[in-house]
Parts: C-alpha cells; structure tokens; sequence
C-alpha cells in the first residue's frame, strides 16, 4: 500500500556482500583520518557509547505522499520520557488511521539510539539530497546529544534512487536507517498490539 | 498481580504539549522554528546551565529552513492514540497476549535456533523477532521475545541479563514500561518492586 519498495528484501541481504564494518558507507573525511581499520571501528563504537550515554533524545520519521486516496503517511515518534507514538492513515477502501502508542523501557530507547549512532546519520546533511516532490517526501528528525538533525528528502524507491543522487554516500546511510528504524518499530507495535503494520 | 489481564482501552485524554509548538518558546531562536522537544534536560547535568550540554544544539537540514506545517505540528500530538490499559503503576506493561522482552548485544550471526536454545527454558516463546541489518543482512542486534506468562518473562530477564550468547554479553530487559521513564536514563532494569530476591547464576550457551 504505502511506499512498498522499500520494505523488500533488501538486495544487499547476503553476508558476502558488504563487510558489516561497512568502511565503504563513512563519510570520507572519516576515512582519511583513521589509521587503521580496528582504530577506526573502536572509535566508532565509543562515539556511539558516548552518545548513547547522554540523556537527551527525540525521534520522529514521517513517510506520505498526497493522492487518490487523501494524504497517505506512516509517521512515528520515539519522546523523551519513552513513549513511541505510531500513526498510519490511508483512506484506501476507507481504511481508517490506526494511531497506537506505547511507553517503552529505557532498554529498548536506548537500543534504538544504538541503532542511530552507529549508523553516523547525525553526521550527514540532507543539502545534496533530492528535494520531496509529488511522489512523496520523508522526514527524519532526531535530537541525540548536543545536535538536532532535521531532513528531509523524496521517497526512496530503491539503491538506484541512491546511486543516481548527488550525495549517494549520506543517502545510503539514510536509507538504510531508515528501514532498520521502521523494523525495529514495526516489531515493537505488532508484537504488543498484535497488529500488522502496513 | 494487578498487572495482569490489560485489556485493550481507549487511550486515557490527557494534555500533550510535547509537540506544542509553544514550548519551543525557551529555546535557542536560531536553533529551530518548530523545535518539537524545547525542554530537554541532560538526565546527566540535571539541567544545570553549567554543562556544555545545555548549549545550543547544532542543527542541520531542511526541516529547519521551512515553513512550519501545522499539519505536520498536530499529526502526532493530540489525543486519539490507542493504548492497553495500565494501572499507572511503575514496572512492565502486558501486551495484548504476553509479555515481551528486549535482548541487546545479540551477536550477528545468531539466529533463531540460539535464542530458542537460550530462552526457551523459561517458558514457551510465543514470538520471536530477530531482525536483521538491511545493508549487511547480518542480525541488527538486538531480539524481541514474547512469553505468555509474566512470571516466565521475568525469570529470563533475571537469568540471562549479563549473560552470555555466542561468547559476547547480552542484556536482557522488559520491553514495553507502563508509565514514562523518570527522567534520568537509568541503567538499571525498570523491574517491579518485587523483584528483590538474588540473581540466578549465569548460564553460558
């Protein structure tokens, strides 16, 4: 229904593809300055725990588009004092908006900020990324630590849409971010409302 | 136990101002025009000015160079969200057919069979989401394991909390809280009171 592409398979899903240190994602300056590849991996993961460690955090994704069947959007939201907030509206077969929310441990917050900081989104810039267009538009706003990320971009058909960017390095940690958020939160709301989001 | 048998309830109304663009009022002006989340405070500073943290943040991207949409401002705030019952009380909340619980530090080439294996013992798992990384196709992680009954989801999480699963530590927690986390962001589990008694020895797999 909604933005189905991206919840496929993804074609990169083979272990021999892609080391999972994933050096060929950072950002270059990153690369240039790292000495080795294990110094490089272990900063990461203490930058990461450093964010991690600091309290302030915020998530919200939104994904639609307006069309025949009104505005059609997921939209999701992780607050400060742990609630995760959940919305999917089409007006497809008069379908209804399903709005579901649910407080979660700080367990599963601060997993979510893992999930973030490892993927070095907060270092990205949506300047080179395609503006969002009739098609649809996403959104992905996060307050981790002393910096707030607000972007905004087109919909994502699939890794061609990438490539074919002006800044397909940033777009690709944002593409996949974004699937892993949707994963991990399409998990959390169908397992404890029993639900089968989109 | 008078967590148990939630039903499934109309959320409670209550008045949102999180989203509000109104708090944003005591915010750095330049930081955003719409900034969603104007009063957060370090959990580590207790939001004493002092801190480098409390300065202004850094942003970035488009979101702040546009007009505000008062569309996008009301989408999530506002009443109207489904939630299951709670008794407001502290501790885990029921889902609506078990309780489920979050393990992290999950190694990357586990797989189902590992965490049956590991959790399996406390009581039938009713589902299992181990999900994995879209770009390396290797285990994201972290897994989600649902158990019918409270007391077989507790008994993991005092078990295998600190544990170990293929040689790397994993933590093991409730998922879902029936109130807002204090403030602070604790390390420690949000458990019931109740749960004083001494820990279960470590088991390895």
């Amino acid at each position: 229904m909604l933005n189905k592409p991206e919840h496929g398979p993804s074609p990169l899903k083979s272990k021999t593809l892609d080391s999972y240190s994933g050096f060929d994602s950072l950002p270059s300056f990153l690369r240039n300055t790292a000495e080795a590849p294990g110094e490089e991996e272990k900063q990461k993961k203490a930058m990461a725990a450093m964010e991690e460690d600091n309290g302030e955090f915020y998530l919200r994704y939104y994904v639609g588009h307006r069309g025949k069947f009104g505005h059609e959007f997921l939209e999701f939201e992780f607050r400060p004092d742990g609630k995760l907030r959940y919305a999917n509206n089409s007006n497809y077969k008069n379908d209804t908006m399903i709005r579901k929310e649910v407080f979660l441990t700080p367990a599963v917050l601060k997993e979510c900020r893992r999930i973030i900081s490892e993927s070095e989104i907060m270092k990205e810039d949506d300047n080179n990324w395609p503006e969002p267009d009739r098609v649809g538009r996403q959104e992905l706003e996060i307050v981790m630590g002393n910096e707030h990320i607000s972007f905004t971009t087109s919909k994502i058909g699939s890794l061609v849409d990438v490539h074919s960017s002006q800044d397909p390095e940033g777009l690709r940690i944002f593409y996949y971010l974004v699937q892993d958020l949707k994963c991990f939160v399409f998990s959390l709301i169908s397992l404890h409302f029993k639900i089968k989001p989109i | 136990m008078a967590n148990t048998e939630a039903e499934a309830v109309d959320f409670e109304p209550e008045d949102d101002d999180l989203m509000d663009e109104e708090g944003a009022a005591d915010v750095d002006a330049s930081s955003s025009p719409r900034a969603p989340l104007p009063k957060l405070k370090s959990a580590i500073t207790g939001g004493s000015a002092t801190s480098s943290l409390s300065a202004p943040k850094k942003t970035k991207g488009r979101g702040f160079r546009e007009e505000v949409d008062a569309e996008r401002q009301s989408r999530l705030s506002g009443r109207g969200f489904d939630s299951l019952g709670s008794d407001g009380g502290p501790g885990p909340q029921r889902s609506v057919e078990g309780w489920i619980i979050l393990v992290s530090g999950v190694h990357e080439e586990a797989q189902d069979d590992h965490l049956q294996e590991a959790f399996g013992e406390f009581g039938e798992i009713k589902n299992l989401h181990l999900n994995l990384d879209r770009r390396t196709g290797f285990v994201k992680g972290y897994a989600l394991i649902e158990y019918e009954k409270f007391e077989q989801a507790e008994t993991a999480i005092a078990s295998m909390n600190g544990g170990t699963l293929l040689e790397q530590i994993i933590y093991v927690d409730w998922a879902f809280s029936n109130g807002p986390s204090n403030g602070a962001f604790r390390r420690k589990n949000t458990r019931p009171g109740r749960m004083n008694r001494s820990r279960s020895p470590r088991r390895r797999y």
